[in-house]
Formats: C-alpha cells, sequence, structure tokens
C-alpha cells in the first residue's frame, strides 16, 4: 500500500475539516455520518454497535494524538474511509491519554477479495506515528491539502 | 422479530471478525486488545439473543464457510453468486426476515 494508493480513498465529502463533537460517541457517530447520508451503509444503529465494540476491544487511540476507528461489517459493500479533525481535541481514552485531533475512520465488508482492509489500517498507523506528518495533517485546512501531506509518506 | 434476529446474526458474524483481526492489528499495528475477554463477553451476550435455530445454522455454516451471512446485493447472493427468487428478494428486503441462500445455504443480509 503506497500513499498515493491511500490517497485515492480520500474524497471531498468524506472528509471533515472541523469536526464539532466533543465526546468519543459522538465524533465516531459524526465521523460515520457522511456515509449514512451518501447510503454507503445499510444500517446506521449497527455499524455504531460495531465500532463500539471494537472500542471495547482497545481503544483506537494510538497516541500522538491520533485515532483510527475502525471495523468490518457486513453493512457496507467497499472499503470507506473518512477523514476529520478537530481543532479543540477530543477525549477519546486513547493509550497516552491526550486528546485526539486527526481521525481516520475506516468501514470494510467482511468479504473482501481485494484485501486493502488490513494494509489500509497498517499504512495510516505508519504515516500518523511520522511526527512531522502527523502535525501537518493536524493542520490541514482542506481535503487537497491533506492529501498533498500523505502523499509525501511512503 | 425478524430484523431483530437478522441483526444480531450481522453483529455476532461481525464482532467474530474482529476478533480474528486482533491479532494482526496488535502485531502489526501496534493496536493494544486489554478488552478481549470484555469482547467476548459482549458476544457471548449477543449469542443469547439469538435464536436456537438460527445459532445452530449459523454455526453450521460456519464449519463450511468462513463467512456464514453474506450480503445480497441486486437480489444476488454475494456468497455464491446465484440470484434469489423475487419473493425472498421483497420479504428479505423490506422484512428482514431470516433467509437461507437455496443455493449455498448461507445466511443472508440483504444490504441493496
Ligand atoms: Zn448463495
Amino acid at each position: 500500500m503506497t500513499s498515493t494508493e491511500l490517497a485515492s480513498y480520500l474524497k471531498e465529502t468524506q472528509f471533515i475539516a472541523d469536526l464539532k463533537s466533543d465526546t468519543k460517541n459522538a465524533v465516531i457517530e459524526e465521523l460515520l455520518q457522511p456515509l449514512v447520508d451518501a447510503h454507503l451503509v445499510k444500517s446506521k444503529h449497527l455499524v455504531l454497535m460495531t465500532l463500539k465494540q471494537r472500542e471495547t476491544l482497545g481503544s483506537t487511540g494510538i497516541g500522538s494524538h491520533v485515532a483510527i476507528p475502525h471495523c468490518r461489517t457486513l453493512s457496507v459493500s467497499e472499503i470507506h474511509i473518512v477523514a476529520g479533525l478537530s481543532r479543540n481535541g477530543i477525549d477519546f481514552d486513547g493509550i497516552d491519554g491526550k486528546k485526539v485531533q486527526l481521525f481516520f475512520l475506516i468501514l470494510a465488508p467482511p468479504q473482501e477479495e481485494t484485501n486493502r482492509y488490513l494494509p489500509i489500517l497498517g499504512k495510516i498507523c505508519e504515516l500518523a506515528r511520522e511526527k512531522k506528518l502527523r502535525e501537518q495533517m493536524i493542520k490541514a485546512q482542506d481535503l487537497n491539502e491533506f492529501i498533498r501531506i500523505i502523499q509525501k509518506g511512503k | 422479530m425478524g430484523r431483530n434476529q437478522v441483526e444480531l446474526l450481522v453483529l455476532y458474524h461481525d464482532i467474530q471478525s474482529m476478533l480474528l483481526d486482533a491479532k494482526q492489528e496488535e502485531d502489526c499495528m501496534g493496536f493494544t486488545m486489554e478488552g478481549e475477554e470484555k469482547l467476548k463477553e459482549a458476544m457471548q451476550e449477543v449469542e443469547r439473543k439469538i435464536e436456537t435455530r438460527y445459532l445452530r445454522t449459523f454455526e453450521r455454516l460456519k464449519t463450511r464457510y468462513s463467512h456464514p451471512i453474506v450480503p445480497v446485493q441486486d437480489g444476488t447472493c454475494l456468497g455464491c453468486f446465484s440470484r434469489l427468487p423475487t419473493s425472498y428478494n421483497e420479504r428479505g428486503r423490506n422484512e428482514q426476515e431470516v433467509f437461507t441462500c437455496e443455493n449455498c445455504g448461507r445466511l443472508l443480509y440483504w444490504v441493496a
């Protein structure tokens, strides 16, 4: 998975430059909403439940102001990513307790022949752990800038 | 009741997928998985709500397929790609009754 391939999953309607939520549950729902609005999700409440279960398994807040809520669900028929930024940061009980500003929501169908889901997840983790990229992503003003930053990664 | 049962089967399935991915997410990506026991308990809670006949079907299918429940899209079972009868499609889509594919036997979830 290259940064350019990853960037091809990002869409204007699936980028939220200024998240309004201030709690963990609310921000997960806010990130999911563009997919619901675009009818890309069969059942919003089922997906929310599954994402919540994933957080039970372990917080997807990976530290350094980044969280990557994700799950496989029968409710979608292809992989979808929503990226979002919070200017003030949101408590997400991540591993270092820091407020989260950079979010990637990833949904994937259980049966996924292209096998892209885990590589995408891995790539996002890798980029988000690069201090310089992460700091720039958090400050991005729009999707184009966000994508340009991602493409600076390997 | 139908809708509820289909959704429980979907949730049950999706939690199982999650547990299968957990190891790779932990080993290769550094996610922490301190809640595995808690999630298994949550899964058992879902399991208890599923009617025995559906659960039996699910478990029996699991010995044959990695995904005992599959999506239906455009009237087609995405497990075996056979077309489903029109009557199934209407009831499955609108009432979310629990159906199995006549061809492959998998449980069905209408997504479109
Ligand atoms: Zn079938």
